[in-house]
């Protein structure tokens, strides 16, 4: 039977990576959505960078186009789109669950969301790398 | 959304943000699902080479429609980035008042964030 928490639990961020005494996939995906993130707010500003680069005109846009085909620009543009799948295919999990809806099928919802991470990253990387058309 | 659901066997992420928050974080994260969705594909995964060029980009940003698509995206977005950010924050276990600082600070941060893209993107469009 399920129970109504009153008060919301926290984690401190300096616990999130003690492992002491936690187990369990929940763990990890908590960690995940956690990382992830922080990454997506860093890059949130970074794309503000990019979009001033489009603001100052043609010349600054090429100019960032060059160094955003080089292939170490593209494995991030793999990472974030890592990192995006993770948060938002998580992040649907948990909206589902918390709404009641899969809460005893949560499991293989969270394998479905790794399965898709993994599947749609490395279909990412092909294209950006071998798809460049 | 106060009532969270909580138990052992029910792993649910609730961490210190009250249920109206939660409410809106979900909220956000759900229609980011399409509004990033729609970014993405129609910014780099149609275009050739993922990056479209300057006079292509201007020129999209010109529909009106698109325009509208983009600033509420980055609304969503800023929106969700900070409220999130609030809660890895307050994981610490913060005071009160630190806690309302935090608020300020990050109401203020989201507000600047939103008011500098939608300026970058006026003035790409002009």
């Amino acid at each position: 039977m399920m129970s109504v928490q009153d008060r919301p639990a926290r984690r401190d961020p300096l616990q999130w990576f003690n492992l002491r005494g936690r187990r369990g996939a929940g763990l990890w995906a908590f960690v995940a959505m956690r990382l992830s993130g922080i990454g997506l707010v860093v890059y949130l500003y970074l794309h503000l960078v990019i979009l001033r680069q489009l603001a100052e005109g043609p010349a600054a846009w090429d100019q960032f186009v060059a160094l955003a085909k080089s292939p170490a620009f593209l494995l991030l543009d793999v990472l974030l789109i890592a990192g995006i799948l993770v948060h938002g295919l998580n992040g649907l999990r948990l909206t589902l669950i918390s709404f009641g809806v899969g809460v005893a099928q949560q499991k293989t919802l969270l394998a479905g969301v790794v399965a898709l991470t993994v599947v749609l990253t490395a279909l990412s990387f092909y294209a950006i790398f071998f798809l460049k058309g | 959304m106060n009532a969270v659901m909580s138990s052992p066997s029910v792993e649910v992420e609730r961490t210190a943000s009250s249920g109206g928050t939660w409410f809106l974080q979900a909220l956000t994260g759900v229609l980011l699902v399409i509004l990033l969705g729609v970014h993405m594909v129609a910014n780099h995964f149609i275009v050739a080479g993922g990056l479209r060029t300057y006079a292509d980009v201007v020129a999209y940003l010109k529909n009106a429609f698109v325009f509208g698509w983009e600033i509420v995206f980055l609304a969503a977005v800023t929106w969700h980035a900070l409220l999130g950010a609030r809660t890895i924050v307050f994981d610490f276990g913060l005071g009160p008042q630190v806690e309302r600082r935090v608020n300020v600070a990050l109401t203020v941060i989201g507000v600047l964030t939103f008011a500098y893209g939608v300026w970058l993107s006026v003035r790409i469009v002009l």
